[in-house]
């Protein structure tokens, strides 16, 4: 027999698998509007906000659950690990809408280079990846590799920001566009804070297997 | 080590731990040791182990039939009133094996107060007299003294309040929830160090269920509880500690957090989580 309180939880795995899917295509597509100039801003927004108002139907759901069938164990950890996956999916919507939100306010930036945010934008969307694929298998080990990949992304941004701060020289090759450089650097940071929200989602895929909470880095 | 005299070796902390029995010692009030029982030839406890911490609330539960009354009423010796029970193993109330040949098991039952599933207050008796009466029993005789018991025990119970001006009504004519807070004080009023509780709000609605709840909370301060229940949010709500048994086997015993928020066996989890069967 079902028990009710499994019909709640479907519920709330079903909108976490709709989030994970939308977030996934958001960043993707503001990504691919950096690298073509594309304008996306619109339907970003849009999907950001329906990201938003998932993440409320999670949490109203999950408070539901709660206070209806008291659940224990792993349905406890669960629900209370959605309401935080909910919020980092809703984090990726929010950062890709930054991300075509800059493109916007600075115009045109064809002549930049743009191998910075792409390169970094590869790691990141391969932990989105890792992070949707360790909640529907449950894999508790995904958080230490998440970990290792924001590590070269905390890198990525780290060696940016100082070659964004290092004065031109005569001979200097870079560009001297300040908005290739305030673009790239804003971008890098909105996927450097999704990355990091990867890692979390991934934490709590091992709290949800494990009962354990590993203090976040 | 350095040398010492005997006089200042008797002062030392390690040497008063070592007066005491291994029970006291480890900061235990109750130490179940390989406890079995029978009833005739039906083992209903398994080789049962735990410690219970002094001023603590622990919580037995378990499936019904799991041995969890029976382990309750071992652990002051009531199951001996049981004509086909016996019991092999040991149970230590501080550092005194219950069971060895030498204990009264009067002195345990009142060092051991039991509550109920049902209030049984004495039916023709008042309000006054179902909480006197064991202090009677036990040969205090000074009334002075018993008043003063009597209404500690009341204000004991959070039930003062309520009954102080008509101590002299039946006990029977006191609400549900009101009668087990009388059950409660009349335990009280042996002074216990341990109280015993067998399911003692499955006859109370939520209200007085709420209040024996908290009333627990406010006992954890002066003694040591032990409550069976088959309300798993029950347990989850006032217990420090849970056991959790199976089949006349102790499953998984630990701080309740633990056991509700991971449970380290996977009965337990399905039981817990409602998935059993």
């Amino acid at each position: 027999m079902t028990r009710l309180l499994d019909l709640g939880i479907d519920r709330i795995q079903n909108i976490i698998m709709d989030m994970a899917k939308l977030s996934e295509k958001s960043v993707t597509t503001a990504i691919e509007s950096y690298e073509k100039g594309t304008s996306t801003k619109k339907v970003i927004f849009e999907w950001s906000e329906q990201l938003r108002v998932l993440q409320d139907e999670v949490g109203d759901l999950a408070i539901e659950l709660i206070a209806r069938y008291q659940p224990v164990a792993t349905d406890l950890r669960f629900i209370r690990s959605c309401m935080e996956i909910a919020y980092g999916f809703s984090r990726f919507g929010r950062y890709a809408y930054d991300i075509v939100d800059v493109l916007e306010t600075m115009g045109s930036i064809t002549n930049c280079d743009k191998s910075a945010v792409l390169e970094m934008s590869c790691t990141v969307r391969e932990m989105i990846r890792i992070s949707v694929q360790a909640l529907q298998s449950k894999d508790k080990n995904a958080a230490e590799k998440l970990y290792q990949m924001d590590d070269t992304v905390d890198a990525l941004y780290r060696k940016y920001l100082r070659e964004a701060i290092t004065p031109y020289e005569k001979t200097d090759k870079r560009s001297f566009d300040p908005r290739c450089y305030i673009s790239a650097l804003l971008i890098l940071r909105y996927l450097e804070r999704i990355s990091d929200h990867a890692c979390y989602i991934g934490d709590s895929v091992h709290y949800i297997v494990t009962g354990t909470s590993s203090p976040r880095r | 080590m350095s040398w010492m005299s005997s006089e200042e070796y008797a002062n030392t902390t390690s040497y008063k731990l070592s007066l005491l029995s291994d029970t006291k010692r480890r900061g235990y009030k109750v130490s179940v040791k390989n406890l079995n029982s029978w009833f005739g030839s039906k083992q209903a406890l398994k080789d049962i182990n735990f410690d219970v911490k002094e001023n603590t609330v622990t919580a037995l539960i378990g499936p019904s039939g799991c041995g969890k009354t029976t382990l309750i009423r071992c652990l002051n010796r009531m199951n001996e009133m049981t004509s086909s029970a016996t019991v092999k193993g040991s149970v230590y109330l501080d550092d005194i094996d219950i069971y060895a040949s030498n204990v009264d098991p009067v002195i345990i039952k009142r060092r051991m107060g039991m509550v109920f599933q049902k209030p049984n207050p004495f039916p023709t008796m008042s309000i006054y007299d179902n909480v006197a009466a064991g202090l009677k029993l036990n040969g205090i005789r000074n009334k002075a003294l018993i008043r003063e018991i009597v209404e500690e025990s009341l204000k004991g119970a959070v039930l003062w309040d309520e009954v102080k001006d008509e101590l002299g009504k039946p006990g029977l004519s006191l609400s549900g929830g009101q009668q087990q807070r009388l059950c409660i004080a009349r335990a009280l009023a042996m002074q216990p160090e341990v109280l015993l509780m067998d399911e003692p709000t499955s006859a109370l609605d939520p209200i007085a269920s709420a209040k024996i709840e908290e009333l627990m909370n406010e006992l954890r301060k002066e003694l040591t509880v032990i409550i069976v229940t088959h309300n798993m949010q029950q347990a989850a709500r006032v217990s420090d500690y849970t056991a959790f048994m199976y089949l006349g086997e102790l499953v998984e015993y630990g701080p309740t957090k633990q056991i509700f928020e991971n449970p380290q066996k996977e009965l337990t989890e399905r039981y817990i989580s409602g998935k059993f069967g």
